[in-house]
């Protein structure tokens, strides 16, 4: 698989879990796990469902809590000005959560399915206008830098006594300083990045040079991979039509 | 022969700023090494091959081989997560295979181990760039040298400094058998043992990368060992579980220490997770500190001050007195010959107060300048060598 085929077939499959029900989650669950299965392999695979998982349980218990503890209706119901139910509810907070999961985990496998490359390596490989595969760059790298003035705020407040390691009710109580440390380091961090060595070097126009050429083609391996998921987002579609009617 | 030039003189006196204004007048653009890793990094990738690659020039430039950082085990490590010496070293290389001319280095080299630093300076001296420098422990004899007279600011009144600071009741630390290895398996510590006495000053030294700051991370209790006990005056101390109650750390990037954005937030979160402890932080004391250190308000934003400023306002929270010991992960980076001197002699005051100190340093000029134990990192164990007290 290339680059660029992980890509495609990453969107078909997250357009499909958009559009799809309850049910048509489900197939495209089942052609999410062929392709992990054959194409991605074990630890990946699990480090993919694993991280997926993470993102999911959270949103899902809270959810969970509000819409069918609390309010005890599904939103279309309410919508309706129906009676509603606890079931409806459940099953709506299912589909959500499940079309979450889904999302993420294609995204995931894709990734994994190319751990080997570097990001700049994988941007480069695209078939996209340089301008596009620069600004993928410069948003993955803010993601990078947030991802690194979470550390340096989480080691700074523990370092400061204001947080632990570990759980504890001092976290609990403090956590939004850490929110708010890691929005300021990572303000002033880009700041100090372009104020000072972006301008003198043009590091940004390095960028164009880095990530010229990608391949034009998709490979066979590619098509067959997208023209799975297709079937299974149109699979999905047709059973939620069945299943609405 | 290119052009090699030094800028010179003492803190505040516009070397930075005239370093840039150079830069930018500049008609092609030059590669910039700053201080710290916002301006040593390009920010825009994620591993250390990438970083390499981004800058790789097309046709490559004739220059002399910098074979001082080994990058084969670092390829895929993220490159802000490198040590501040090994990330200097990482743009160095950068610049070795770009296609730029010229290169300015603004302090940068100070975070570098002795060995680094010598084949650094000697890499810049090749003759085959441009380069502007500024350092605070070295002029290069042959360079052309310009020199800048001394500013108004931010002047330390160090004689007040010494009277703030109070005396502390300080327990020993035992350090037995701790392991250590980053997620990845890259192993720091095996079965390292050490005793940390209060009243002394410790010095930690070991390569770039060996482990120095990944020890004050362990005593704070940002980071977990995977085996080993440290005691704290004989009882057992777990910071990683119980929070950091002992050890009062001003980081080697200033800017990563802060809790707050200016002053006043900064300590007030401070105390107040110190609880009865912070009694005697009330408000008049630390503005007697922070005024001694040259900031006129509490409510000074952290961000707005000089970087060299920052550095030392990094020393209030270790000199309040807070915590029985003292961590200093590169104290002088940035600091001028007159403030490193004055800062020994300051250390020399707290260590005979009652506070221990441990003080992660390349700078052996300063080193010198204060008896001290010194404690080597190397192969994953902490000796201390038969040299003390120099």
């Amino acid at each position: 698989m290339t680059p660029n085929g992980g890509v495609v077939l990453a969107a078909v499959l997250i357009v499909a879990a958009i559009l799809a029900g309850p049910s048509g989650i489900v197939i495209l669950a089942a052609a999410a796990t062929v392709f992990a299965t054959l194409e991605v392999g074990g630890a990946s695979c699990l480090a993919a469902l694993r991280r997926a998982l993470l993102v999911m349980v959270p949103l899902a218990a809270f959810m969970l809590i509000v819409w069918v503890g609390v309010v005890g209706r599904a939103p279309q119901e309410i919508a309706a000005g129906a009676a509603g139910s606890r079931q409806a509810a459940l099953v709506y907070v299912a589909t959500v959560a499940g079309r979450l999961f889904l999302i993420v985990w294609v995204v995931q496998l894709v990734g994994l399915r190319f751990a080997d490359q570097t990001v700049l390596g994988f941007v480069r490989m695209l078939h996209a206008p340089v301008a596009a595969k620069r600004l993928m760059v410069l948003t993955l790298s803010l993601v990078e830098t947030l991802r690194h003035s979470v550390d340096r705020a989480h080691t700074a407040l523990i370092a400061g006594g204001i947080l632990t390691r570990g759980w504890s009710l001092r976290n609990l109580a403090n956590g939004w300083i850490l929110m708010q440390t890691i929005w300021l380091t990572a303000v002033t961090t880009v700041t100090a990045r372009i104020r000072d060595k972006w301008p003198v070097e043009d590091t940004v126009a390095l960028l164009d040079h880095a990530l010229a050429g990608g391949r034009a083609r998709l490979s066979p391996g590619d098509v067959g991979w997208i023209a799975a998921a297709l079937a299974a987002g149109l699979a999905a579609q047709i059973v939620g039509w069945h299943v609405a009617a | 022969m290119s052009r090699r030039e030094a800028l010179a003189g003492p803190n505040f006196s516009g070397r930075s700023a005239a370093l840039l204004a150079m830069l930018r007048e500049r008609a092609a653009p030059a590669f910039f090494v700053g201080p710290y890793a916002e301006a040593a990094l390009s920010g825009l990738t994620s591993s250390v091959a990438d970083e390499l690659a981004l800058y790789h020039g097309e046709p490559p430039q004739p220059r002399p081989p910098l074979a001082a950082l080994d990058l084969a085990g670092l390829a895929r490590r993220k490159p802000q997560s490198l040590s501040g010496g090994e990330q200097v070293l990482l743009a160095l290389h950068c610049f070795a295979q770009s296609a730029y001319g010229a290169i300015a280095v603004d302090t940068a080299l100070e975070q570098l181990d002795p060995a680094n630093r010598v084949a650094a300076l000697a890499f810049l001296d090749s003759g085959a760039f441009d380069v502007a420098l500024i350092d605070n422990r070295i002029v290069p004899d042959a360079w052309e040298r310009r020199d800048f007279a001394a500013g108004d600011g931010y002047r330390i009144d160090w004689p007040r400094l010494a009277q703030t600071v109070t005396a502390q009741d300080g327990k020993a630390i035992t350090v037995t058998e701790l392991d250590f290895a980053y997620a990845g398996g890259r192993q720091i510590f095996s079965k390292a043992s050490v005793t940390l006495a209060p009243g002394t000053a410790h010095r930690l030294s070991g390569a770039n990368g060996a482990g120095k700051t990944t020890f004050l991370k362990l005593l704070v209790g940002a980071l977990a060992p995977d085996a080993g006990e440290v005691r704290l005056g004989g009882e057992p101390y777990r910071p990683w579980r119980d929070g950091n109650g002992a050890f009062a750390l001003a980081t080697q990037n200033p800017d990563q220490q802060w809790c707050g954005a200016t002053l006043r937030e900064d300590l007030a979160r401070r105390r107040q997770a110190l609880g009865t402890r912070a009694r005697t932080l009330e408000d008049a004391r630390m503005s007697k500190l922070a005024n001694a250190l040259s900031i006129e308000s509490l409510d000074a934003h952290l961000y707005e001050l000089p970087l060299a400023a920052r550095k030392r306002v990094s020393w209030l929270w270790p000199l309040a007195g807070a915590h029985p010991w003292i961590m200093l992960d590169e104290p002088t980076l940035g600091q001028d010959r007159a403030t490193r001197e004055q800062f020994a002699r300051l250390i020399e005051i707290v260590c005979a107060r009652g506070y221990g100190v441990i003080f992660v340093t390349h700078d052996d000029e300063f080193a010198a300048m204060l008896p001290h134990r010194r404690l080597l990192i190397e192969n994953r164990a902490i000796s201390s060598p038969a040299q003390t007290a120099e």
